[in-house]
């Protein structure tokens, strides 16, 4: 009797375990690079995408910073453990590439499932690569500056006129600071990234082949006159105490804390922030406004410039790994189109300020009056449809670039700091960069 | 004296087996791995890798950032040990004073150790922030100067020095607390009554006495100082101003997982174990032998 009981017993766990198993949907892991209030978001999202799709469930975690995030990938990977869905830091589009743990995400789509035609200039520009995606753009943003109206008005200048140059934008800091309308006059943080944008805003490469687009960089272009030209003007508004930072490098809130607290008239930073700097400017009681990017109105080494060039799609894209069964890879495609698709980059537009990365979502935000009524987020997408298509701002393409932005860092630390020349630590900067990238082909060759 | 004995060879590494199991897995293994590593290029993590012999280790020494990186690491490291131990037990001579309250004296000393070492980068941080940080902010309304603790390259290695030194005061604390304990109450009365005053007490019998105890903070502090400010690094300064407070572990750290140069790293990091397995020696055969363990 026992024996019976145990056997109908084993059967019955057997037999619901195959039930189960039947209904259980495909599960996909997606990490990402987004604590705080955009994490919440992606949850949100997430949770909108299972309840509409019972066969698929969908598991966002977040890594920590763009580094991390990679590394924990490529770890997983080399374990044979690799998440399905990546978020990959744009400068990290080479290495994604040569680490041969992804899956170009055009091979999966068969037909127009990726609406490629559909994504708007900038982005598709970035993430093409010899003509195929590799990934799928998603959060997409480009420096802008964010000045307060209030200091503005108080400093004697108007509101409505933002400096638009290099020369505009020293003349209108000496009146900050003089007026002692504001301690300081801008605040960005030390960070490589503006530096390569303004390389880009006045048409310069940052290294060799088409800016590593056209085959594999092998040197870098940081002595050219470019690069000298940033760095003196850059040098220039440091000594004269207009611009202020924290201190370190990277800093992004540093420079935010600037800012915000009032201490400096302007900001350079990331569109991605609008929707944040809008609350603090109501939290804190000022009137924000926001323009295109400054850039320097002489000429480059005899060149003269007629405006700015334009600039780098920044931010991240999605990327599908390999080595998982077919089911697998179509859900997670399924998930990933899903999640950039034109309803989708609507909401992640006016939660965050990145872009909207498709015409159809354009298309949707104008139907809705939308930038008629946030100016805030129209200087910022309005300069990104304005950028002039070039290797220049398309933006580089090298294997090494997380190293070789902090030795462009670290050059600037030391003009600031008054060590070196601009000519003594962009030729330095330029010899250890050149062994970067060399250093990086050979370790995948 | 009789001393038991196991019978047999077999036992005694039968009860040793799991601490032996668990060394080998993640401390023999990982340093042989860390060895071997370092004698090759790598990419990705490990995804892909080539033999080069020595090629990382000479690129090391024929760079300048890299013996800036090692001078840097002496520098900081020496002042966190030398000032930090004596700091330290000035403080346990004077919290070990009768005094009232000595109990909660103790326990607020203690308490910098309990915290992590990034929460207490970021307290730092946000006190000596320059834009809006309290140091600066007292600074400006009394002498009226703001220094930019973070972004000159003195300032942010000594503010990196001092951090690290508050940071580790309750564990040294605790241990010397104890020692000072230990300290024979009678020998100090005796000397008292041969006309030995407070320093030369002090001096020659509570320090003398105190020698096993300091031998072994030195010890762990220099572990400390070259291994465990790469949380306070990380969080307070990342490696800047041009370097100024890149030291040797948070070099590694930067090259191995922020650029993926994880054989470069490698090496870096069996430098670093080779030159803090030699200052242990020196220790041994130098101060060690000065050591005044008591008894006959």
């Amino acid at each position: 009797m026992k024996r019976v009981l145990v056997l109908v017993m084993l059967g019955l766990l057997v037999f619901s375990g195959l039930v189960l198993a039947q209904q259980k949907p495909t599960e996909i892991t997606f990490w990402h690079a987004f604590g705080g209030g955009r994490m919440h978001l992606i949850e949100r999202m997430v949770e909108d995408f299972n309840y509409t799709h019972p066969t698929i469930h969908v598991t966002a975690e977040f890594k920590g910073s763009y580094r991390d995030t990679l590394n924990a990938a490529i770890l997983a990977a080399q374990q044979g453990n690799a998440p399905d869905i990546v978020q990959i830091f744009e400068v990290g589009t080479q290495l994604g590439i040569d680490s041969g743990i992804f899956v170009p995400i055009q091979d999966l789509c068969v037909g127009n499932e990726l609406h490629a035609d559909d994504l708007i200039g900038g982005v598709a520009d970035y993430y093409k690569v010899n003509g195929k995606y590799n990934s799928l753009p998603w959060n997409s943003s480009n420096p802008v500056l964010y000045y307060n109206k209030d200091i503005f008005r108080a400093a004697g200048l108007d509101p409505e006129k933002p400096p638009r140059t290099f020369e505009d934008m020293l003349a209108y800091s000496k009146q900050i600071v003089e007026s002692g309308a504001a301690k300081n006059a801008i605040s960005w943080p030390l960070h490589s990234w503006f530096f390569e944008q303004w390389m880009a805003n006045m048409g310069e490469e940052l290294v060799n082949n088409g800016n590593g687009r056209d085959a594999r960089a092998t040197e870098s272009y940081l002595t050219g006159d470019g690069a000298k030209t940033i760095l003196t003007w850059w040098k220039e508004m440091a000594d004269k105490g207009y611009w202020a930072y924290s201190g370190k490098l990277e800093d992004w809130d540093g420079a935010d804390a600037i800012f915000v607290s009032g201490q400096a008239a302007m900001e350079i930073t990331s569109t991605s922030d609008v929707t944040q700097r809008q609350n603090d400017a109501a939290e804190n009681g000022f009137e924000l406004g926001t323009a295109y990017l400054p850039y320097p109105a002489t000429t480059v080494g005899g060149r003269q410039l007629s405006g700015p060039e334009g600039v780098i799609v920044g931010g991240a894209s999605i990327w599908i790994t390999k080595d998982h069964p077919e089911a697998e890879l179509q859900a997670a495609k399924t998930f990933v189109l899903w999640f950039t698709n034109t309803e989708n980059a609507v909401r992640w537009h006016k939660a965050t300020g990145y872009f909207p990365i498709r015409k159809s979502a354009v298309d949707v935000l104008n139907a809705e009056d939308w930038f008629q009524t946030n100016p805030a987020y129209k200087a910022a997408f309005d300069q990104l449809l304005n950028t002039k298509p070039s290797r220049a701002t398309q933006g580089a393409f090298i294997g090494a670039f997380p190293q070789v932005r902090t030795i462009i860092e670290q050059a600037v630390e030391k003009v600031i700091a008054g060590k070196a020349t601009v000519d003594e630590a962009l030729a330095e900067a330029k010899k250890l960069a050149d062994k970067a990238i060399q250093d990086y082909n050979a370790s995948v060759e | 004296m009789h001393q038991a004995r196991f019978k047999g060879r077999l036992i005694p590494f039968l009860f040793m087996a799991p601490t032996l199991a668990i060394l080998v897995l993640f401390l023999y293994y990982p340093v042989f791995q860390t060895f071997k590593l370092s004698l090759y290029r790598v990419a990705f993590l490990g995804l892909r890798k080539k033999f080069i012999g020595f090629a990382n280790f000479v690129d090391l020494f024929k760079s300048s950032a890299y013996l800036h990186t090692v001078l840097i690491t002496l520098l900081i490291a020496g002042a966190i040990v030398v000032i930090g131990l004596s700091v330290s037990l000035a403080i346990s001579v004077l919290a070990n004073q009768k005094v009232r309250g000595a109990r909660v004296y103790r326990l607020l000393l203690i308490w910098p150790y309990a915290l992590s070492p990034a929460v207490a980068g970021v307290i730092w941080l946000f006190m000596f922030s320059p834009g809006f940080g309290i140091v600066n902010y007292l600074l400006s309304i009394t002498v009226h100067i703001e220094p930019n603790w973070l972004g000159d390259p003195y300032l942010a290695v000594i503010l990196i020095i001092v951090v690290s030194i508050w940071k580790n005061i309750g564990y040294n604390v605790v241990f010397y607390l104890a020692a000072l304990q230990n300290v024979n109450a009678d020998v100090l009365e005796a000397a008292a009554i041969d006309g030995a005053g407070p320093w030369r007490r002090f001096r020659s019998i509570t320090f003398a006495l105190l020698s096993p105890m300091t031998f072994f903070l030195l010890i762990t502090n220099i572990t400390y100082a070259f291994f465990d400010i790469f949380g306070t690094v990380d969080i307070m300064t990342k490696g800047g101003p041009i370097d100024g407070t890149n030291v040797m572990i948070y070099n590694l750290y930067r090259d191995g997982f922020q650029y993926y140069k994880t054989g470069f790293a490698s090496a870096q990091s069996v430098i670093l174990f080779v030159g803090v397995i030699i200052l242990t020696i020196i220790q041994f055969r130098t101060s060690g032998k000065r050591v005044y363990y008591g008894g006959a």
